[in-house]
């Protein structure tokens, strides 16, 4: 008999609903705080919004973990017409709170409905792509045990490269890890970060640093060919290249150079509210599942 | 029942107290590394390899695991972070016990179990395992538990009472190795195991004790004089000589057993002289004795590198085919293996060859290289280097602002020695204060060059020059150096970045001279250096930085101005303003580089 499979996700995936190819779908909305007022993505507040406010208003915006009454009513006004909820969570190193509070909901329905919390170990883009992967397995296979093990194949393959013009916003988060060491130097420099797949410590990691947003995307082109000849793969299975549009020259150069990598599904996602808090303006990211 | 997090943070906690014990007794644990080769590095090696693992752990604290689960990840971690013999054989001994209580039982039975099985794969995973050394102590440990395990339950208690046995094994350990009765030393390995079974102790809210010892090269000075003294002038003794040299030296205080023992010999025989008048008796054995001891500290080391390297394939499946594929490169070989991961060590004349064999079989994620003979030379010096650090990119500037810069971008040290060149003698200073294994050293002008080819020589660091000749390849050295590598690699991508930045040299002519072009440029005039060859020269300084752009800019974007010394004069030029404004499409950064030569340094990236 198949199974019917409710998916939830949060709004930092760098993918919109549309992009998703399943109808099954609840998408949360993290809490973002601007100046001490908070905020959920909408037409109106947007990442672009957001990085627009950070460069003409110099405002401090931070992010909160998603509301537990919120998934409890998402599971509830659920649990009784599917037989299997998928949760694909952000990386539990970058929020424990929110993989706290997934945990305790599927205790909490532990005797309702089963629940299977899936901790992506990315953020942004690369939460999409292991959302994508998921529901590609769930398309083929509905065993649970088959889904945990192959979603953490998918967990595993993925790796995302981050381009932050400014750590400030990120250091400010509390989510700058071992790339503190790229940060306050006399020499202007744009790093590069990573978010690991197959790194068992789940941090930001400093990838390398470069003068010229040029120069950053060749060096990314590198990082992933390395990684491909390391795993070994031919063929990427899925990229998602996001930007916050107001580094258009730096994104289209980027674009350009990863269409010559062999790619089943190139996907240019979607720049979310909350990850803006991070990232901060003229940041993009490019996560790819191999 | 304590937490998750709670736990691995209590359980963290003892192991750094161990390690911090382990730390403090790091020197004292150098000074008696005479075996295999007397290169003064187990105690760094031992702290190195926990250290490693402390660092790798982060993860699994946060995850809901078992204290037994713990300590299995970390004996993981220490396996893959090990470092030399000692800590190789160390994480050999951790891991068998954390196969056993990997089931979180922490009966006396299955502790016992785990200290059998922690001798035994350490035992075994060592080549040609020896007697005297840390192997004897892990035996001993098991044996001794075992035995007092019959009368007492608290395996705290046990432990505690194991140690004053393994103080008396340690001690014996010179006469199971002939070449630690020689040098007059207990083993290194087997102090630094029995100093962690101390840490423990001290854990479980039990007793530590103190150790001290002279460095190897106060001992050999002693030596060295009191064979001066038996052979030289004063060897007609008299009553008022022999008072004089005695009372300095409490020999109670001497921990090391060879000297301790040849001066008790000293004092019988000055008490026979002093009695029979009989000046040769014993002498001649007591110098040879003397001068035993000092080639016990001298041997011929016959292979110069102590090799690591970890291997990831999934070609090889047992530790007898890497056996098989350098084995006979060397000796000391060890092969510990943990998933489709290999750590090798080996003592070799050939780490280059034994990495290109190994490497057709799999990635080679980490190596390591240490001169065996440098460090041995450190550690019999006068002034012998306690090493602090594993590696460090040291980078030697003239200009302030470049040191800054460099320093900031991720240089580990940077030496500004300002508008005089350094002399060999201060460079090697500068070196031997790093305290680090391994440096790789770059300088920003090709006439340091030799200068520091002569001071790596006499370094008692492994140096590794790069061999750059300007401050904008020093830049991009560093901005390429990644934390995360090894030494070997670090070095790879150092030499393969050094000319990633284009750029060229602005200054004022001394003396009349010519372009390549042979056009003429006076006295005082500004003129442009480029890969070695003027190209361009004008009066105004401006003009002359304008139309260099206009001659060297490609496909770049972003053109960084490097402001020297001589520059200061010119404040008013207002230039970035007026280069934004000839070429618009262009970005322009400006910073001091505090050179002495050139006006200006212009980079095209």
């Amino acid at each position: 008999m198949d199974k019917k499979i409710l998916i939830i996700t949060g709004d930092n995936l760098g993918l919109s609903k549309e992009q998703i190819d399943y109808p099954d779908v609840e998408i949360l909305k993290y809490p973002v705080v601007v100046d001490g007022k908070e905020y959920r993505e909408s037409n109106e507040y947007t990442a672009q919004w957001l990085n627009e406010k950070f460069l003409k208003e110099k405002v401090v915006a931070k992010t909160a973990s998603i509301i537990k009454g919120e998934l409890v009513e998402i599971v509830e006004k659920n649990k009784d017409k599917y037989d299997l909820i998928i949760h694909v969570v952000m990386s539990s190193v970058m929020s424990a709170a929110t993989f706290a509070i997934a945990n305790s909901v599927k205790e909490m329905y532990k005797n309702t409905i089963p629940i299977i919390n899936i901790d992506s170990r990315q953020v942004m883009a690369g939460v999409g792509n292991v959302l994508l992967g998921v529901i590609d397995i769930i398309k083929k296979n509905n065993n649970m045990d088959d889904i945990v093990k192959l979603s953490q194949e998918v967990v595993q393959n993925t790796f995302s490269y981050f381009v932050m013009a400014d750590l400030n916003y990120l250091y400010r988060g509390g989510r700058i890890g071992k790339a503190k060491a790229l940060m306050g130097s006399v020499l202007h420099i744009i790093p590069i970060l990573g978010l690991m797949g197959d790194d068992k410590e789940g941090q930001f990691v400093p990838l390398g640093k470069k003068r010229t947003f040029k120069q950053v995307n060749s060096q990314i082109i590198k990082l992933i060919k390395a990684k491909m000849a390391e795993k070994p793969a031919t063929l990427i299975k899925r990229l998602n290249i996001v930007g916050f549009g107001d580094n258009k020259d730096a994104f289209s150069d980027l674009e350009e150079k990863l269409k010559t990598i062999p790619c089943n599904d190139f996907i240019i996602g979607k720049a979310d509210f909350a990850a803006a808090v991070h990232c901060g303006p003229k940041s993009y990211t490019v996560s790819m599942t191999i | 029942m304590i937490q998750t997090e709670n736990r691995t943070a209590v359980i963290r906690e003892k192991i750094e107290n161990i390690y911090k014990y382990l730390h403090r007794h790091k020197e004292y644990i150098n000074r008696l590394n005479v075996f295999p080769v007397p290169d003064g590095d187990t105690g760094l090696n031992m702290t190195l390899t926990i250290q490693g693992a402390l660092a790798n752990m982060q993860n699994y604290e946060k995850e809901s695991i078992s204290t037994g689960e713990y300590l299995k990840n970390f004996a993981e971690q220490m396996l893959l972070n090990s470092r030399g013999c000692s800590g190789v054989i160390l994480s050999l001994y951790c891991q068998g016990i954390a196969q056993v209580i990997e089931n979180n039982d922490f009966s006396n039975d299955n502790l016992l179990k785990a200290f059998e099985n922690g001798y035994k794969n350490a035992y075994e995973g060592t080549e040609d395992p020896k007697e005297g050394t840390m192997l004897t102590l892990m035996r001993e440990f098991k044996d001794k538990y075992g035995e007092i395990m019959k009368e007492e339950d608290d395996p705290s208690v046990i432990i505690k009472k194991c140690i004053p046995h393994l103080k008396e094994v340690l001690k014996k350990t010179p006469d199971m190795l002939l070449v630690l009765k020689q040098a007059g030393v207990v083993d290194s390995g087997g102090a630094g195991f029995l100093i962690i079974l101390q840490g423990i102790n001290r854990e479980l809210k039990l007793n530590g004790i103190a150790v001290g010892s002279l460095p190897v090269s106060i001992i050999l000075n002693i030596n060295r004089a009191t064979k001066k003294y038996l052979n030289g002038k004063f060897a007609n003794f008299t009553k008022n000589s022999i008072e004089a040299l005695l009372p300095n030296i409490d020999i109670a205080q001497v921990h090391n057993l060879r000297l301790h023992n040849i001066f008790e010999d000293v004092k019988h025989f000055i008490n026979n002289l002093q009695r029979n008048g009989n000046n040769f008796l014993n002498k001649k054995a007591i110098i040879n004795d003397l001068e035993d001891m000092k080639n016990s500290w001298n041997p011929e080391i016959k292979l110069k590198y102590c090799t690591e390297f970890i291997l990831e394939t999934n070609k090889i499946s047992s530790k007898e085919q890497i056996k098989e594929i350098i084995g006979g490169y060397g000796d000391s070989l060890i092969i510990l293996n943990s998933g489709d991961k290999y750590k090798v060590h080996i003592h070799t004349d050939k780490p280059e060859s034994v990495f290109k064999d190994v490497s057709k079989y799999g990635e080679l994620i980490f190596t390591k290289v240490d001169d065996m003979k440098k460090q041995h030379k450190n550690l019999i010096s006068n002034d012998t280097i306690d090493y602090e650090r594993e590696k460090s990119v040291f980078c030697l500037v003239s200009g302030k602002g470049f040191a800054d810069i460099l320093k900031n971008l991720g240089a580990d040290d940077v030496f500004c020695y300002g508008k005089n060149k350094p002399s060999v003698e201060r460079i090697v200073k500068e070196l031997n204060r790093l305290k680090t294994k391994n440096i790789i050293v770059a300088a920003d002008d090709k006439d340091i060059l030799m200068a520091l080819k002569y001071a790596a020589s006499l370094s008692k660091s492994n140096v590794h020059i790069v061999e750059s000749n300007n401050v904008i390849s020093l830049i991009s050295m560093v901005m390429n150096i990644s934390k995360e590598l090894d030494i070997t690699t670090t070095l790879e991508s150092v030499m393969n970045s050094l000319n990633d930045i284009r750029f060229c040299g602005i200054a004022r002519a001394v003396r009349d001279t010519t372009t390549e072009n042979g056009k003429k440029v006076n006295k005082k005039d500004f003129f442009t250096i480029y890969n070695g060859k003027i190209i361009l020269s004008d009066k105004n300084l401006a003009t002359l930085i304008i139309n260099t752009i206009k001659k060297l800019v490609k496909d770049e974007s972003l053109i960084s101005i490097y402001k020297g010394i001589p520059a200061k004069k010119d404040q008013n030029l207002n230039l970035i303003p007026k280069l934004k404004k000839s070429f618009p499409d262009y970005e322009f950064e400006e910073y001091y580089g505090g050179q002495y030569q050139y006006n200006y340094y212009i980079t095209f990236e």
